[in-house]
Parts: C-alpha cells; structure tokens; sequence
C-alpha cells in the first residue's frame, strides 16, 4: 500500500543562524562557544537546551556585551516549572556570554521573552528594545512532540483504569502479551498494522509492525479484534478482512478476505457475524445460544454464565438491550451505550458487565453492572474518560476489559486497561 | 420490596424510552442532514476562480471532490488520493503516487492523466505530467510548500462526465444541483475513505444569518451559520454551538500600493487610530481576537509582536507630520449589516486621530473592510494566499525557518497594503440531533463523519 518516501516536512527545528548575525567579536564568539561546549561536557540534558542555546546566542548578538533588563513570560503550554528553568537558564548562558542581566532602569536594553507556540513547534520569540530604536525580534522554534506513551500509574477507584497506551492513530484493540505488576509486552491493532511494544529501560519500544495486506475500503467508525491464541500468537479480525499470525518464528501476519464470525467471548464459544460495509453486527450468531442463532443487529455483547445457562447480554443498533437466554429474547431500554464487555473477577457473582453510558460522544465513562437475576444493579461508580469510548473488549482470559477513549482535546487515541477490584 | 427481573424490565421498558431515544453512542448510519448556507455558489468547480474563496465554498468542495494529500490540525499533510510523495530537485519536482482503486462518482477509474488534467486547469503555472502511477510536477523554482498547496480544496480532483457534470471522487456524489439555490448529495457507497454514516445532504444558499436562524428554530435545517456576533447568544439562548479557532483574517485592504512617504504616515496614523478591543467588545459581541498580524496566533505563534493596541496620541502624531490628507472611502458588503457597524466605528476612531474616512458601498473605494480566510494550516501557503487575495507580491524570503515566515509577514505588513483588525471564528448552530460534529482547526468540516441519532 502505503511506499516509504519522505515527507515533506514543515517548520523544521531552526538551525544555527549564527552566520547571519552581525556584530559579532571574536573574543565573545569564544566566550559563547567556550560556555556552550562546557554545558555539552559537563552532561547538560536539558531538552530544550537546542534552542535555548539558539535564543541566548541571537540575543546576545543583537545586545552585544553589556547590561539588559530579561523578562520571560510563558505563553504557551509549558509548565510553570519548565518555563521557570528555561528562563534561569536562558540567563544563566546569557551572563556567561557577557550579557549581564540587571534592573531595568539600570539597564541598556530591555528583552522580552515569550515562550510561544503554534501547531507544530514551541516559539520563542525575544523583543529586544534598545534605546529609541525599533524593537528587534529573534526568534528560536523546537518542534512539538507528536505522541507519547502514558506513565504507568494505576488510578485508585473500584474500576483500576490504567493507562497502556496512546497514539495518534485509531486504536481497535490492544492485547496484552506479557506482564509482571503491569503489563510489559502489548500488542496495539489499529487499521493498518499491528504493533508490538516492549516496556524496556523504563519505556515502550516498538519490537515490530506488521502491516495488515488488504484490498477492502474500511468502513467510518472502523472496529477490530485482537484475540490471542494458544498455537500461535494472535489473530485479527476486521471488516471483512481476517489475519493469522506465523505459527513459527519469525512472526509474520497473513491476510485474506473472509466474512467469518467474530468471537464474541473466549470463554463462551460464541461468535457474531460482522457487517463489513458498516460498524455493528448483523445479529446472525454461529453456533448460536441455545436455539437461538440469531438477535437484532448489535455493536457489543457480554456473556453472564449462570447455573444452566449463559445470560447474553446484546447492545443494539436500536439503542435497546437484547438479553438471551437460549430460548428468549427480551429487549430493554436501559440509558446504556453501545459498548458492553463481561468481566470475570473474585466479586459478587462472579461476572460483571461493564457498560458505557448512552448520550453524546464529547465525553464517556463506564460503569460496572451486575445482574443478580435480570435488574441490572450498579456495582461501582461510573470511570470517566476524556472523550467518547471507540472500543471495549474483553480481554482473552476475561479478567480484564480493554477501553479505548479518542480524547476530545488531543484527538489521540488512548487505550486503557480495566479491571474490577472488589471494595473488601 | 424489590421488583422481579422481567417486571424490572417491562418498567424499564416503559419508563426510559425517551432517555432511550438519545440512547446510542457508536455512530448509526442513516439520515440526511440539512443545512443553509449565505454564499450562493453558481458552480461547483472547484478550480473556478470567479468565485470568493469563502470557508463555506471550501467546505461544499470537500463533500464532493478530493485532493492527493490533506493537512490534519497540526499542520501535517496526509495521504488522500495520493498515499506518497516525494521532491526532487531542489524542491521544483515533486511526485505523487496515487492510491489504486479509486473511481470517481461515475464509476471510471481515477487516473494520472485524469489527475493530471484537473491540477493543469486549476494551475496555469504548473507543469503536471501523469506518469505510470504517480502524476509529477514541476515548477520554474523551488516551490517547498507545494505539497501544502496541493492540499487545498481548490486543487480538488474533478473532471467533467461525458454529460458534461462536474464529478469527483469525494464522499458525497452530486443528486440535484440548482445554481445559487440548492445542492442536494448522496453518500457513496464506494468512497475509499468509508461510507459516510449520513445518506444525503441537502443544503439551501442564499440563506441570510436570520433566515438560517429561523429555519433552524423551526426545526427545518440541523446546522445553520452563525455570524461571528450571533455566537455567544445562540449559546446562552441554549443552542448547541460548534466554533473553529479564528480563522477568517478581518482587515482594511488599499486598493492601490502608497504613492508617497506621507501616504505610508497617513496609513500607519490610521491603524494606530483604530480601537480593535471595543469592534470586539461592542460589535462582535466578545468574538474574535483582535489580531496586527496577518496569522493567527495559533498558527504562528509570533502573533503578539505585531502591535494590535491604539494609540491614539502617535496616530494624531503622526497625521499632523503630514500636511495635506484627502479623505479616504471606506467600502464594506452592503448585505452584511456587521461590515457596516464596523466600517462606521472605523471612520469614528479615525476622526478622532484627524483623518476623514467616509463609509460607502461604492464598486471603487480606496479601502475595503475584507475578510479573508485562511487558506492553509501552513503558515507560509496561508501568506501567500493572502497576497494573492489582495493583489500583492508575496515577499520573496527564502527559508523554512519560522524566523523566515515572520519576515515574509514582517514585508507584507511594511507594504501597508492591508491593516489587520481581528481574526474571526467560524461558528454554527447545530441540532440536537446531529452527533459527531467536528471542525478542523482550519474550519474544514468533516460531514463524511457526522451522523444523526435519535430523530423522531
């Protein structure tokens, strides 16, 4: 599909523009060289010591040696602390350059620091005032980082929402392949690839990416399946489309079309067929629930094992709630969303029913429900998610739920674990 | 006492319909969403230059037609119709591979050559040649941004059926088409990007801020335009408002380049005279940002160096350095009761600095209250856009540094052909209905991904 060629690219880090600066001696051109080498030398780490080198220098060549009044302000959505430090730096090489930093009715220029920022770079700009002259602008930009990996920080409510990992791209599923106290090896399926990372020296690092080879056009609101397996790794279920890992190093991923069912539980042995051109199921069931091999069209299911049977629970494309047993259908109008997965854990009955809540997609949260006879009973207080839930699947082994949420604010996807801690 | 299960469920049943009504959060396909529009498009073409390059024009252009690369709200170009590109030769060359597969609304296949001929017509200057898979082109000079300028709506893939109707390869296909009156569009069903979730649009032009206000109270359109002072209201009136980030540049444009030094004094003394904090305040009704530079400053991030404050003092300064002034004829759109109220405020602070404005509707004043969009994410194709919009010469500075796009600005501004006043957001009213609502940071709309729930 996609060939690898370069990208044009926009608004690349500025480079030295120290060639164009007048007025520069050779001994302050030392002096700045001298400092900036000793800040190299000494270990100096700083991330934003490019283009704070950057401004320092094309200030100093417009100020020349002397006494100025510095005034940094952060416009931009740095920290406190980060701009703090970047202006106690920005002085520090600007001293060391010979550029004293003074009151400013004892100084001979005035520079106003802003630290900006557009869509693509942080922005420093200086205005350098001196005497009645025009006010002289330089200028230092350092690019924005695009994505980053969440820290690894469990959150302390009755549902454990933690945090595995965010990108850009539409995440369908993530499954975790190893963990000690969090998982330490995941795989992330989003519609053009699988991607599998590794939790080494204290962060993620991408081992491979398997491109997923098809000819189909996906449909809007893609979804997809991540289904770990015991004789090979994975498989993958999308639209219409479904691949294999290897059974044998090294992994490689097959493709073919294929309209086979989506499995709806590990557990349970039950599958859906998927509407390849749309976002739901078309209700056609393989094998089926008892005998029932079919219910309206759905987004997500959840099974309840009971006694005799298993209770599934079905959200609908009618906004309802199907509940089968094996020999009835019942349809329910509870203010659920689209999105259900079962979760299996060592409270109350057993199984729990994770729901989203129903409305708009500007914010989400889910909630934990149990189903003590047919009354769905809420179990926990309602999680919160900065933007509406684009997935939830039970994982293979069924004690946890993986939750992606497209956060409203960054647009990013970010999957999130879940798990049910029992409140004893 | 506790209620059994499936009596719950009956209850439940009864009892929370109309929650249930609102009850989907996964978008439902379906629906047509009806919309107004003020502009009144008498074609669809989307490299037709007659027409104003309005946000709304750009937008109906994205339902129906394609371009090879998009730029996400960073700024980043994406894969459209073409997956991959490449420059070459000092950035004069440049390559675009195409995705394979894709066909236009009549089924025929998109090909280079078709490519080709649609960039040729919207390009005069470009050479564009369609080669086996890919279409290249080439410029005189080193163009670094062409790929930016690629993606902008009106460098849309289209070409004319054998029926002569304009077709393209967007989401929506063209149903019934009355120029200046009516558009109504139908998904495809084969878009390479996905189905859109809506079955059809229909939009109305012509429709005036009030019109559109009405009709949408009515219940009769979903989404109606707001003009930039309706905004705040229609929200504290509890619509649901959708707003982009400022985008639509409001500025005093001279016809004609300043003859004499004294000229360039009488400029200046009139963009000092002019109070952008109470246009805002009193007009606007709070919207927009007063703005002296010619990009946003989310977009440059350098906005705040250009002076956007009066001062009135320097400005009087100024005027009296110069000893004859003749009055000036300010002209504003004579359907756009804001542009008005604007161009008089104008005139009053200008009185106040010693110098004659006279507010007209004139076809040839020597000023123009003009707004002007932003045509691109990428800071230098949205200045050059701006100079091509006023007649100007964008300044030769060469460079990719953001220091480099200041001093382009920097000369545009030096040129006191146009005085910057605020930069406007784009808003809309939107039904309760319509979900999934999204703006890009450019004000492009994303139709394809709006969906309707819970309709009666």
């Amino acid at each position: 599909m996609t060939r690898a060629r370069k990208r044009a690219v926009y608004n690349s880090p500025i480079a030295t523009m120290f060639s164009r600066l007048p007025g520069f001696s050779s001994r302050f051109l030392s002096l700045l060289l001298a400092f900036f080498l000793a800040m190299s030398l000494t270990g100096f780490a700083s991330d934003w010591s490019a283009p704070e080198q950057e401004l320092a220098r094309k200030i100093a060549a417009a100020t020349g040696p002397g006494a100025i009044a510095l005034n940094v302000v952060n416009k931009s959505s740095l920290t406190k602390k980060d701009s703090d430090e970047i202006g106690q730096r920005l002085q520090a090489m600007l001293e060391a350059a010979g550029v004293r930093t003074v009151k400013p009715e004892q100084a001979a220029a005035t520079v106003e620091v802003s630290l900006s920022e557009n869509l693509r770079s942080y922005v420093w700009v200086a205005e350098i005032r001196q005497g009645a002259s025009e006010v002289t602008v330089v200028m230092a930009s350092s690019p924005r980082a695009d994505t980053a990996a969440f820290d690894r920080e469990a959150l302390p409510v009755t549902i454990r929402k933690i945090p595995v990992w965010v990108q850009e791209d539409r995440i369908l599923d993530v499954a975790v392949l190893e963990e000690a106290s969090a998982p330490t090896h995941i795989a992330v399926l989003d519609p053009e690839k699988v991607a599998l990372y590794r939790w080494k020296d204290g962060k993620w690092q991408q081992e491979q990416a398997l491109p997923v080879t098809h000819s189909r056009t996906w449909p809007r609101d893609m979804r997809g399946r991540l289904i770990l397996r015991q004789d090979h790794l994975f498989d993958i279920y999308l639209p219409g489309v479904f691949c294999q890992s290897s059974t044998t190093p090294p992994l490689s991923l097959i493709c073919r079309n294929s309209d086979d069912p989506w499995p709806l539980s590990n557990q349970f042995g039950l599958g859906g067929f998927f509407a390849a051109n749309r976002n739901f199921f078309t209700g056609v069931l393989s094998p089926g629930i008892g005998k029932q091999t079919a219910t309206a069209k759905f987004y997500t299911a959840a099974a309840l094992p009971r006694v005799n049977y298993t209770l599934w629970i079905f959200a609908g494309v009618d906004g309802g709630v199907h509940l089968l047993d094996g020999i009835t259908d019942q349809s329910a109008r509870l203010n659920w969303g689209s999105d259900l997965a079962g979760v299996r854990t060592s409270c109350g009955s057993g199984w729990q029913v994770l729901a989203t809540r129903a409305g708009d997609n500007t914010g989400d949260s889910i909630r934990a429900y149990e189903f003590p006879d047919r009354d769905p009973v809420a179990v926990s207080q309602p999680i919160e998610f900065a933007g509406g839930i684009t997935a939830l699947w039970t994982e293979a082994r069924g004690g946890f739920a993986m939750a992606v949420s497209r956060n409203g604010e960054t647009g990013n996807y970010e999957a999130f674990r879940l798990a049910l801690a029992c409140a004893q | 006492m506790r209620l059994s299960g499936w009596r719950w469920l009956a209850l439940s049943s009864a009892c929370l319909c109309a929650v249930a009504a609102l009850a989907e959060t996964r978008p439902q396909y379906g629906s047509v969403l009806k919309s107004a529009t003020r502009i009144t498009p008498m074609s669809l073409d989307p490299a037709d230059r007659s027409q104003d390059d309005t946000m709304a024009k750009r937008n109906l252009t994205r339902l129906m037609f394609d371009t090879l690369v998009t730029m996400d709200d960073r700024g980043r170009l994406q894969p459209a119709l073409a997956t991959s590109w490449q420059s070459a030769s000092g950035n004069q060359r440049w390559q675009f591979w195409l995705r394979r597969g894709v066909k236009f609304h009549d089924g025929t296949p998109v090909t280079p050559e078709a490519v080709a001929a649609a960039l040729r017509a919207a390009n005069n200057d470009w050479t564009v040649m369609p080669a086996v898979d890919s279409v290249i082109i080439e410029r005189n000079n080193p163009d670094a941004e062409l790929a930016a300028e690629v993606a902008r709506p009106r460098n849309s893939i289209s070409k004319r059926s054998e029926g002569g109707t304009l077709i393209g390869t967007g989401p929506f296909h063209l149903k019934e088409w009355q120029p200046g009156k009516k558009l109504v569009l139908a998904a495809d069903e084969g878009y390479w990007g996905g189905r859109p979730f809506l079955d059809g649009i229909e939009i109305d032009f012509g429709q005036g801020s009030r019109e559109q206000l009405i009709a949408f109270d009515l219940a009769k359109i979903d989404v109606a335009e707001l003009a930039p002072e309706q905004a705040r209201r229609a929200s504290t009136e509890g619509r649901r408002v959708g707003t982009s980030a400022p985008i639509e540049l409001l500025a005093l444009v001279f016809t004609r380049e300043r003859q004499t030094p004294e000229e360039g004094k009488l400029r200046e003394a009139l963009a000092l005279s002019i109070d952008r904090n109470s246009i805002r305040s009193a007009v606007l009704q709070g919207a927009g940002e007063p703005n002296g530079g010619i990009l946003p400053g989310w977009v440059s991030g350098y906005a705040f160096v250009f002076p956007a404050e009066q001062n009135l003092e320097r400005a009087r300064q100024l005027r009296g350095e110069v000893k004859l002034a003749s009055a000036w004829t300010l002209g504003y759109d004579a359907n756009d009761a804001l542009s008005r109220l604007i161009a008089e405020r104008i005139a009053l602070n200008a009185r106040d600095a010693g110098l004659s404005v006279q507010a007209v509707t004139t076809a040839h004043p020597e000023l123009r209250l003009q707004r002007i969009t932003l045509a691109s994410l990428n800071p230098r194709v949205a200045l050059s856009a701006v100079a091509s919009s006023i007649g100007l010469t964008a300044p030769n500075v060469q460079g990719d540094l953001m220091e480099d796009v200041y001093q382009m600005e920097s000369a545009m501004l030096q040129s006191q052909r146009l005085l910057p006043l605020l930069q406007l957001p784009v808003s809309y009213a939107l039904g309760a209905t319509v979900k999934d609502w999204s703006q890009g940071r450019d004000g492009s709309e994303h139709l394809e991904s709006v969906w309707v729930g819970g309709r009666p």
